[in-house]
């Protein structure tokens, strides 16, 4: 029952890339397989003998890595019998070895990809709905494009890849159904119509979900607005249905809310009990399904905490020494910050007429103690979620899913606060993407809003999990980066930067390139907020001035701390 | 003691790359510069100022013995503790990388959960 929490996030962090190199491995045995042919055809050629010598080192070293031992051994002994091919071509038993090697190669494949699969995302339902703020799932980006028109399917999974999803796709369902049986998708982009059938993605999909305990998160694309169909697909378990011309800014945010994008932080709860073994309790069993917890076990110091842990929800004891929860919440209630932040009590208190007196004084829920580890946490992660979805309504930019503007400058004053406290840096930029008026006037405002998309989910693939990115209006945003100094923040967004030159956005006539302009500002060189945002700003303007596509830091005014920069 | 924070990691796999960087930044909490080859780590080793150099034997471009020869030309970092990682492990080959100045050699595969600490005693030991 004491399992670190952090050790089983890195686990599944760790079996994520393992998941994302399974599914890569049929393309390295491809890629190895072909250059071995051109080795067999020009078997003095030292360039290709070396390639393909790297190609199998690496993969057995990978292998290795994720503990694929078998896959590991096979690509080492053909990596051997490549070299001794090398040195003595005219060895005809080499080739054999080797074709029977690459041939047990591959067979070891279709083995091991279906296994790992399994047991992350089909374990028992309920505690894979509990887990759904952790990382298991949420990074799971993988999806399934289904569709018999080729050009169509080229081109909306080249723009969907944009937004960070690794897409394959199929031109037929008979191929989608192998590769369902090796590894399962976040989400199915399905066509309805198939050859003469009006219906085939719709029918195909109805039948693979009656078998499964579990629907495939399908978004139906048609190109018939039919009620009939429509009514079809929703019965299908169909999460969205959209119609060519597909509109992409709202394909996009369909996939992100099915695959989790959306919800990377674990719940945060604050647990209130003046006994300190109760609390430890109740935080364990909170942890173990994945939440971060804080306790405070002297009531008067509930108010310190709470500004800076900023709990999704209070779990709170009724009976303390000083002062009792009920008076406790009343007081949470007074404070604006904590309006819609969820109360649960937990109490021994059986008497139906105090619980509802509690509820009335501002509390959500009563739970009643010795409670199951189970009920504990279904009731707060049901609860932290919703209260999570109205604050993220309030406090977030509806197109990009990042913070809006009131909401990032509060979180600015929050992070300067905790870096003066704690005496760590902290870097503050402003960015704004360059001749973004022109990309609107010339391809329209859809495909404008498609280029902002791309970038908020940049930043969310880049930037750590505890760096706050917001939209502080039109075409700028804010990147709060705590315990980063100036030179490594000018870094990162350098590398974000370069990342969005590159990004090839698409509309109805050309395919075309954004960049974008950043200031940087950072403490202690700078200490209040408004100066931080100020030398931010100015920095942003400069590097306007200086030709776009730029990142410019704000140095301190003769100050000796320049030789940072 | 110098306390160990950063660190300048080179390798060209990049699904290997990211278990280094899990193990090394989220269980060791070290700073970490990663980059593709041997070519990059020697140009990207001036802005990065490194305390620790941790590098792949096989890569494409510039492998990493190479690189630390290179290295080792740059007066600044003459001294800079380097450590390899291969999966190649027969002793000669270890000898020849500690004789290059290496000060340990750690074989792949590693384990993503004690390699933060296994580096940590490393260069402990090295400190001393």
């Amino acid at each position: 029952m004491t399992k670190d929490p952090d050790n089983v996030d890195i686990q599944a962090a760790l079996q994520q890339l393992k998941v994302t190199f399974i599914d890569k491995i049929p393309a390295k045995i491809t890629e190895i397989k072909q250059v071995w042919q051109t080795l067999k055809s020009e078997p003095t050629d030292d360039e290709v003998s070396q390639l393909l010598h790297r190609l199998t080192h690496t993969l057995a070293g990978t292998a290795a890595t994720f503990k694929l031992e078998e896959l590991a051994e096979c690509a080492r002994e053909i990596e051997h019998t490549i070299q001794s091919f090398s040195t003595s071509p005219s060895e005809s038993l080499a080739v054999t070895e080797i074709e029977s090697l690459l041939e047990s190669l591959s067979n070891i494949v279709k083995n091991t990809s279906t296994s790992p699969v399994t047991s992350i995302d089909q374990t028992d339902p309920p505690k894979a709905s509990i887990a759904s703020s952790s990382l298991d799932i949420s990074k799971n980006n993988l999806v399934y494009l289904v569709d018999d028109d080729e050009d169509f399917s080229h081109t909306i999974s080249m723009q969907i890849q944009t937004f960070g999803y690794q897409v394959r796709s199929f031109l037929t369902l008979a191929l989608f159904d192998e590769a369902l049986k090796q590894q399962e998708p976040a989400v199915v982009i399905m066509d309805v119509m198939f050859g003469d059938s009006k219906s085939a993605g719709i029918d195909y999909i109805a039948e693979r979900n009656n078998d499964r305990a579990v629907p495939l998160q399908t978004i139906f694309i048609s190109g018939s607005h039919d009620i009939v169909t429509r009514l079809n697909a929703v019965r299908a378990n169909g999460f969205a249905y959209f119609t060519k011309p597909v509109l992409m800014t709202s394909l996009v945010s369909a996939m992100d809310k099915l695959s989790f994008k959306v919800e990377d932080i674990p719940y945060s709860v604050l647990i209130v009990d003046d006994s300190a073994t109760q609390s430890k309790h109740a935080a364990l069993t909170l942890q173990q399904a994945g939440m971060k917890t804080r306790e405070v076990n002297d009531p008067l110091l509930l108010l310190n905490t709470l500004a800076e842990f900023t709990p999704d929800l209070i779990l709170m004891d009724v009976y303390m020494p000083n002062c009792t929860g009920l008076e406790l919440s009343q007081v949470i209630r007074q404070m604006e910050n904590y309006v819609s932040t969820p109360i649960v009590f937990l109490s021994s208190e059986d008497d139906l007429g105090k619980k509802l007196g509690a509820l009335s004084l501002g509390g959500d829920d009563f739970l009643t103690k010795p409670v199951k580890p189970w009920h504990l946490v279904s009731a707060v992660s049901s609860r932290a979620f919703r209260a999570r979805m109205v604050r993220k309504l309030a406090e977030t930019d509806g197109l990009t899913g990042l913070l809006n503007h009131s909401k990032s400058k509060e979180c600015l004053k929050n992070e300067l606060a905790r870096a003066k406290r704690e005496n760590t840096p902290l870097a503050f930029a402003m960015l704004d993407l360059d001749f973004f008026k022109n990309i609107n006037d010339t391809y329209g405002h859809p495909t404008g809003d498609c280029v902002l998309k791309s970038i908020a989910n940049l930043f969310n693939q880049r930037l750590r999990k505890y760096d706050i990115v917001g939209r502080y209006g039109g075409e700028e945003f804010v990147i709060i980066l705590p315990n980063t100094d100036l030179q490594a923040a000018k870094k990162l967004i350098n590398v974000i930067r370069t990342r969005f030159s590159k990004l090839v956005h698409y509309s109805e006539d050309e395919d075309f390139c954004c960049t974008f302009s950043c200031g940087i500002a950072a403490f202690p060189e700078f200490s209040s907020e408004k100066s931080i945002s100020d030398e931010a700003d100015k920095a942003l303007y400069q590097a306007k001035e200086a030709g776009r596509n730029q990142v410019i830091c704000a140095r301190k005014q003769s100050s000796a701390e320049d030789h940072l920069i | 003691m110098q306390e160990l924070s950063r660190i300048l990691y080179a390798e060209d796999q990049i699904d290997i790359q990211q278990v280094a960087i899990l193990a090394l930044e989220t269980v060791g909490g070290f700073t970490v510069k990663t980059c593709n080859s041997g070519l990059e780590a020697t140009m990207a080793i001036d802005n990065f100022k490194p305390q620790l150099l941790l590098f792949d034997v096989m890569m494409p471009d510039m492998d990493g013995p190479t690189a630390l020869i290179k290295i080792r030309e740059m007066p600044d970092y003459k001294n800079t503790p380097a450590i390899f990682m291969t999966a190649k492990v027969q002793s000669n080959e270890v000898q020849s990388y500690l004789d290059m100045g290496a000060i340990a050699v750690i074989a792949k595969p590693f384990d993503p959960m004690t390699l933060a600490s296994e580096i940590q005693e490393i260069w402990q030991r090295s400190q001393q």
